[in-house]
């Protein structure tokens, strides 16, 4: 039984594993004898290719644990696509840079005020010798309002230096990758307040930001541009190459990206207060809310980090395809819910993990992959990676040892049917209790 | 009045897409308005669309024309996405005594009209005779052809795939690599497909694109992985003087094919009949052969070079 458990609970991986096994074992050949799924090369291809559906997934994932859902993703990533090109090839107070810098400075001046006093308050509990006080009271005038302030105001301006540098000449690299998403992270934010303080539901905030953001994406391009192309060296800087880069020639620089927000987050959700939170929350708002959890933060900030994260899977899309589009992240929100339930997250909240989700790219990633490498109709595609997705949650969703509980059960229900005259004090319906107790128990 | 509020109720549903940005954009002619042509466009997201407008605008400058969509009209020009999505609607505005010239794809109605657009299966013929010129002629071309499809519901996908093979089927020499795989007329799904068809064939001779964003998408990819000077000949479709044009006038693609959009034409057949002469029931918009020898000649023209 405890194999079967240990089996059970890591069932996702062995289906990662059995993918990569059909994969490798349907495989075409090379003329050289080389196995071409396997190959290095085809490898970090996949990797590079679920980057961005990747990293939006990670947001989402954050989202769903808080029973939420966040159907903006794509129209912020291409929203995020339009800022990112037309900052890289239009120099100027365009439409880009004037909503870019702005946002760029509040979100940094949020950002670092709210991490200073938050370390304060690391600090500070560490020597609270009075336990159970607030902490906004324990921290004082100065630590918990002034210095966070003055420290984000000194943020704000280095940012607005910096940026406001780079608009009269074309924005670079570390620009783009600022204030892209800032912008996607204050539109973010927009959902999470409709949520928050509008109480919204969030289906109706995201699919209201989802259709709000592509015309404002397509507004930002101008009547007259439905895609700003990006040519890296003669329109853009060229140092902006780096993005689809492979790093040290090892990791394409994209996945670094999706593979730093999966153990960051990943972290953040197994490691701190903020995780154990999002968990409480998906599993049961009301008894969260009841017992002191700050709900409206924890809310706010998983809409703000869709967002965001978002927003750096619209930089690396402008890296990759050499082109903004307002309809760059089209059907993206799809494919990152797919990607975070066939991860084992449950959509009601409360229930999944990072890693999970992790698996859950990979899993479709490779399986695209292993489609395309064997040249299969994309028509065929489509039928093929809808019934992955109903079969891996299938599976997900029932547990192995109870499944063989059962099974046993009805099994030994039956032969002590038979066995009854030799038995006959002890009526079925006992026996089945009884076994339940024992191995139900067992199983989970 | 009956009849008033039903174009305002069909032209605002034909129009949708367009209501929004239109009217900023297209100025009334100054003084002598005699015609209000109304224009409904079916999205604005694709190039070619905007490309569309662009031309259509520039030939409105030119005649004392008004478009005013949402008040009674002389004439209505419409493009449909697809085909039976806008029949009922046109129906409607023929029922109206309203002429309907219908852009680019048709509707399911032989009433309109006048049907202007390119014929994507001559395009796909061109794109094919070509092909198999530039893979050694006629009965002895050789080579290992990638095709990457647009939109598989679409029927110019399907006419450009039929057209090409008209040709390239007859030659033994042509293999083709990819079944079916749709770029759904997208860079970066073309980029994609082309980053798996270069690690499973060693050897590509000629990449065939249903647009030239996809089959730009698979130069970048061939770029990516190094061997962009392996591929011999790289064909796309629509000759948008900003996108193909540039392209090919860099040596990105060899070739392109003109995709004209009917804005022009369209408006000024729309004038045409506005001045009551007879309209021929279809005007079909004839392609040409975008090659680095004529491409700087069309980005001079439009004032790209």
């Amino acid at each position: 039984m405890k194999v079967l458990r240990a089996v059970s609970r890591t069932k996702l991986y062995w289906g990662l594993l059995l993918i990569c096994l059909i994969g490798a074992l349907a495989s075409p050949h090379s003329s050289s004898g080389n196995n071409i799924f396997l190959s290095y090369g085809n490898l970090t291809d996949v990797l590079r290719q679920v980057s961005i559906t990747g990293l939006v997934a990670t947001g989402m994932t954050m989202v769903i644990l808080l029973g939420g859902i966040d159907l903006s993703v794509g129209s912020v990533m291409g929203f995020s696509t339009i800022i990112c090109a037309m900052l890289l090839t239009k120099s100027g107070w365009t439409a880009a840079s004037i909503m870019g810098v702005p946002a760029a400075v509040a979100v940094s001046f949020m950002a670092v005020a709210f991490l200073a006093r938050f370390v304060f308050s690391g600090l500070a509990s560490g020597h609270d010798e009075t336990a159970g006080r607030r902490r906004e009271i324990a921290l004082g005038r100065w630590r918990g309002m002034w210095i966070p302030i003055l420290l984000g105001l000194a943020a704000a301006v280095a940012v607005a230096w910096f940026t406001t540098n780079q608009v009269p000449t074309k924005f670079g690299v570390l620009g783009v990758l600022l204030v892209a998403p800032c912008v996607a992270l204050v539109l973010g934010a927009v959902n999470g307040v409709l949520i928050v303080a509008g109480r919204l539901q969030p289906f109706i905030a995201t699919l209201a930001m989802m259709v709000g953001a592509l015309g404002i994406a397509r507004l930002t391009a101008g009547q007259d541009n439905a895609v700003v192309a990006v040519y890296t060296g003669t329109n853009a800087t060229e140092t902006f190459e780096v993005l689809r880069s492979m790093l040290w020639g090892v990791v394409p620089m994209p996945s670094v990206f999706f593979l730093a927000a999966i153990i960051l987050f990943g972290a953040i959700l197994r490691f701190t207060a903020f995780g154990r939170y999002a968990y409480a929350i998906g599993g049961n708002i009301e008894a969260a809310k009841l017992s002191g959890i700050k709900v409206v933060q924890v809310q706010l900030t998983a809409y703000l980090l869709s967002g965001l994260l978002a927003g750096i899977a619209g930089v690396l899309f402008v890296a990759q395809y050499r082109q903004g589009k307002p309809d760059a992240g089209a059907g993206l929100e799809l494919d990152a819910i797919a990607a975070v339930v066939i991860g084992g997250t449950s959509l009601m909240g409360g229930r999944g993990s990072l890693a999970g989700t992790f698996v859950g790219v990979l899993i479709f990633g490779l399986l695209s992959d292993i489609l395309q490498l064997q040249n299969i109709d994309s028509n065929v595609q489509l039928v093929m990676k809808g019934l992955i997705i109903v079969c891996t949650v299938l599976v997900q969703e029932q547990n192995l040892g109870q499944l063989v509980a059962r099974w046993r059960f009805a099994r030994r229900t039956k032969t002590s049917a038979e066995a009854e005259t030799a038995e006959p004090t002890r009526p079925p319906s006992a026996a089945k209790a009884q076994f339940a107790r024992e191995h139900l128990d067992e199983a989970s | 009045m009956k009849r008033r509020e039903f174009l305002k109720l069909s032209a605002t549903m034909a129009g949708a897409a367009v209501t929004i940005y239109m009217p900023s954009a297209w100025r009334p002619a100054k003084a002598a308005a005699k015609w209000k042509v109304g224009f409904s466009q079916c999205t604005t997201l694709e190039p070619w669309r905007v490309q569309f407008n662009k031309d259509i605008q520039a030939e409105a400058k030119k005649y004392p024309c008004e478009n005013l969509i949402v008040q009674q009209v002389n004439v209505l020009l419409v493009s449909p996405k697809e085909s039976a999505g806008l029949t009922g609607v046109v129906e409607k505005a023929l029922d109206a005594k309203i002429p309907v010239i219908v852009l680019d794809r048709n509707v399911d109605t032989k009433r309109i009209t006048q049907f202007i657009g390119g014929d994507n299966l001559a395009i796909g013929r061109a794109a094919g005779e070509y092909a198999v010129k530039l893979l050694g002629g006629a009965g002895k071309a050789q080579g290992n052809v990638v095709e990457i499809w647009g939109g598989m519901g679409t029927q110019p996908a399907h006419d450009r795939h039929d057209g090409f093979h008209a040709f390239t089927d007859k030659e033994p020499g042509i293999k083709y690599l990819l079944n079916n795989q749709s770029g759904d007329w997208k860079q970066d799904q073309a980029y994609n497909i082309m980053t798996t068809a270069l690690r499973n064939n060693e050897k590509i001779d000629l990449i065939y694109g249903h647009n030239d964003p996809m089959a730009y998408g698979a130069y970048l990819a061939a770029k990516d992985a190094g061997r962009d000077k392996d591929i011999k000949f790289i064909l796309g479709i629509d000759g948008l003087p900003d996108e193909g044009v540039t392209w090919v006038s860099k040596g990105q693609l060899t070739a392109t094919f003109l995709y004209a959009t009917p804005g022009a034409e369209g408006l000024r057949q729309a004038v045409k009949l506005l001045r009551g002469e007879k309209l021929e029931p279809v005007i079909t918009l004839p392609t040409m052969l975008i090659t680095k020898d004529n491409a700087s000649d069309i980005l001079k023209k439009n004032g790209l070079l």
